[in-house]
């Protein structure tokens, strides 16, 4: 039976609705997934590391859900495990050759970076046309050259400024990254504006002062309080200041990293987000609320530095949820019209290519 | 077999976001799928006609048809036993914490096998199968290395170096070893008195050993014996095969684990090397215990020869077996010295008797 005999799905579906997006996982499910996957990689040098990828990928798109249907990953773990032992031959290759043959190693090292932009567009053709929702595939089409002009003169002209024009180049080179993602053939649309990147960090700077304040107003308050008790000379005491003073610097620089690239990721997300369509297709909506976000990246940092790295699976599962909860889509009818033109795969070493160089645009 | 029960979910067209809520039902392996608000049949598969998705924890098992289009059971805990199917091994040991206790002792028992016997073994094997051009090409370029960074020319006169070139000549000629193969050199190092081989066969002797063994010739034969030990054992080879060998493992193993990656690759490297390097010294030491005996010497030259060095090295160190801490610095790497000269005695002894 084919697509088109298929009946038109209940009609209540094909009107403008607007849905949440749902993430099932479960933190316990997934740690056990991530570890006996990690281990399976590990006692297998490596090898088992192409179905450990997929396994994980298939776990978290399939949790995530709108309006009922599963994102899928659909990536076979050969063509990845051919990626990547690629990439294990071209490494040991530069190695031997740039102990034996300096010459040959420069010149790999050389025809590496002409590749470079080539692999960044396979890496995320390959991501994209491996991502189905509704059983139409994504896809990503872009220019050799656009890509070095994005990834490689732009950030130059953002040094020659002095920084001045990054947030103009972060903007200009995420919405050349989007706009040339497909969905069912379709192009996203993000028309977002440099000034939102400027606001960013504008915030940031802000935030920057109002910490500095904080600063200033706390070891005013200490050095006040230990002049009144009258024994800021003893050196006990003065000692006892100075190691508060560090653990409060510390904590109060954690806190801000955190804090500021909440305040950036959190603003640009949400505008991107915001800003992201297909017409009669899908409009995007993110409300990430700042605050939360940063306490909820602080503690996920935590728990990775108490952990030594093995809550990876717990903070993948809390990112997931907070970012879900606060994303939604307006849904048009043309979403229930879809029809993918995605072949399975594209050229045999472009999916090879991929597996050296792991891109991901991070639509989620 | 009885017709089973039906079961809700989701038809997914092939290659369009069409789709439908369906109830399929199942019956001796055959699938019938009907829309939900009984408006009819959507599509009849026979068994062996369909395909079953991979089972993930959490979510539910598809059903694949021959046209590309899916049923998606609403139940996530669906594995299809009805028609026969067994769940996988996979996804069995993901469900079970006993699974990743199991695993993570297999693994330091798997990386132990792998750094004390498959890694040696199989760099050994390799080192064998590299051809001569490799050795020649990382000889001459180990010595423009120490050349231009940290060795000078010999200060020693000419007669200094033709007495030691001679003896030099006459180990090799009395044991049979091609000289062509072996290439002496001399060379000034602030270091003090040490020998060292390359992989193509070249020995360096530095200044301050060929003076400190001067009036005692036998003991730097002994020296020498076992640098052509190193090199005949093609140690430098064997090294460069096993460093690739761990670093590449330890990459393969742990690359995709951030930042653990590179404080294992650290440790682990370097308490392999330690251990290969104490091997090889003693592959080196036995070497030249057993050509001493071919040129009618005892290892006791080798015992004496490290004597020296230890004096000139800590005048006032006591050599008591296992005080490793308190010798010199140029055989830290090597096993404590005191038992390598015990070793050495011991086998004088052996002959004598
Ligand atoms: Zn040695």
């Amino acid at each position: 039976m084919s697509p088109t005999e298929l009946p038109v799905p209940n009609t209540a579906a094909t009107s403008t609705r607007t849905a949440t997006v749902e993430f099932s996982g479960q933190k316990g499910e997934y740690a056990k997934l991530w570890l006996v996957n990690l281990l399976l990689s590990i006692i297998t040098l490596g090898i088992y590391s192409a179905w450990a990828k997929v396994r994980n990928n298939q776990y978290l798109y399939g949790h995530t859900q709108i309006e009922g249907h599963r994102f899928q990953y659909l990536a076979q773990p050969m063509q990845i495990l051919r990626g990547r032992i690629i990439a294990v031959l071209v490494f040991v290759a530069y190695s031997l050759a740039s102990s034996f043959n300096p010459a040959l190693a420069a010149v790999m090292m050389l025809a590496l970076i002409a590749l470079f932009p080539w692999l960044i567009i396979q890496g995320l053709k390959f991501t994209l046309r491996k991502s189905a929702y509704r059983g139409v595939r994504f896809s990503f089409e872009a220019s050799y050259w656009a890509i070095v002009g994005y990834f490689f003169l732009l950030p130059l002209l953002g040094m020659v400024t002095f920084g001045l024009a990054m947030p103009w180049v972060a903007q200009k080179t995420q919405k050349y990254l989007y706009e040339n993602a497909t969905y069912g053939g379709k192009p996203f649309s993000v028309p977002t504006s440099a000034a939102e990147y400027y606001k960013a960090v504008l915030m940031c700077l802000g935030a920057v002062v109002l910490l500095m304040a904080a600063i200033f107003v706390i070891v005013f308050t200490f050095s006040m309080t230990s002049v009144l008790i009258g024994d800021a000379s003893n050196p006990l005491t003065q000692k006892g200041m100075a190691g508060a003073g560090m653990v409060i610097g510390a904590a109060v620089y954690f806190f801000a990293i955190y804090l500021l690239s909440a305040i950036y990721q959190g603003v640009i997300r949400n505008h991107l987000f915001n800003c992201l369509h297909i017409n009669g297709v899908f409009h995007a909506h993110s409300a990430i609320r700042i605050l939360p976000f940063a306490v909820l990246m602080m503690s996920n940092a935590l728990l990775l530095i108490c952990t030594l790295g093995l809550a990876f699976p717990v903070t993948v599962v809390r990112k997931q949820r907070f970012l879900a909860a606060a994303t939604s889509f307006t849904l048009e009818p043309g979403i229930d019209h879809l029809v993918n033109t995605v072949p399975e795969t594209h050229s045999a070493f472009g999916e090879e290519a991929a597996g050296l160089f792991d891109a991901d645009l991070s639509l989620t | 077999m009885a017709s089973n029960p039906v079961i809700r979910g989701l038809y997914q067209a092939a290659n369009s976001s069409a789709s439908c809520p369906a109830l399929v039902t199942t019956l001796n392996g055959n699938i019938l799928v009907n829309h939900s608000d009984e408006q009819g049949e959507i599509l009849f598969a026979p068994a062996g006609d369909y395909q079953f998705g991979d089972a993930v924890p959490g979510l539910p098992v598809e059903l694949i048809f021959a046209d590309g289009s899916r049923f998606i059971p609403d139940d996530s805990r669906l594995r299809w036993q009805q028609l026969g199917h067994k769940p996988g091994m996979i996804e069995w040991l993901e469900r079970h914490w006993s699974a990743v206790l199991a695993a993570t002792l297999l693994v330091p028992a798997f990386m132990w096998l792998m750094i004390t016997q498959v890694i040696p073994a199989g760099s050994n094997a390799v080192a064998g199968l590299l051809p001569d051009a490799v050795a020649q090409q990382l000889g001459s370029q180990s010595l423009a290395i120490i050349d231009r960074t940290y060795m000078n020319p010999s200060e020693l006169s000419d007669t200094e170096q033709q007495a030691i070139s001679q003896r030099w000549q006459h180990l090799l000629t009395t044991l049979n070893i091609p000289p062509e193969n072996y290439r002496l050199e001399f060379r000034s190092w602030s270091g003090g008195p040490n020998a060292m081989a390359l992989p193509d066969g070249t020995v360096i002797v530095t200044d301050s050993i060929a003076r400190l063994m001067a009036q005692q010739p036998e003991q730097l034969d002994a020296v020498l014996l076992h640098e052509i030990g190193h090199v005949e054992h093609k140690h430098s080879l064997k090294i460069l095969s096993q460093t690739t060998a761990m670093s590449l493992m330890f990459t393969m193993m742990f690359g995709d684990v951030e930042g653990l990656g590179e404080v294992l690759l650290g440790a682990g490297t370097s308490f392999a090397q330690a251990s290969f390097s104490r091997d090889m010294e003693s592959d080196a030491d036995q070497f030249a215990f057993k050509e001493l005996q071919t040129i009618g010497r005892t290892p006791q030259d080798f015992a004496d020869a490290m004597k020296t060095l230890a004096q000139h090295y800590q005048p006032d160190a006591e050599l008591a077996a296992g005080e490793e801490k308190s010798l010199f610095d140029y055989l830290r790497s090597h096993p404590a010295t005191a038992e390598r000269i015990a070793a050495a005695e011991a086998l004088a002894k052996e002959m004598l008797q």
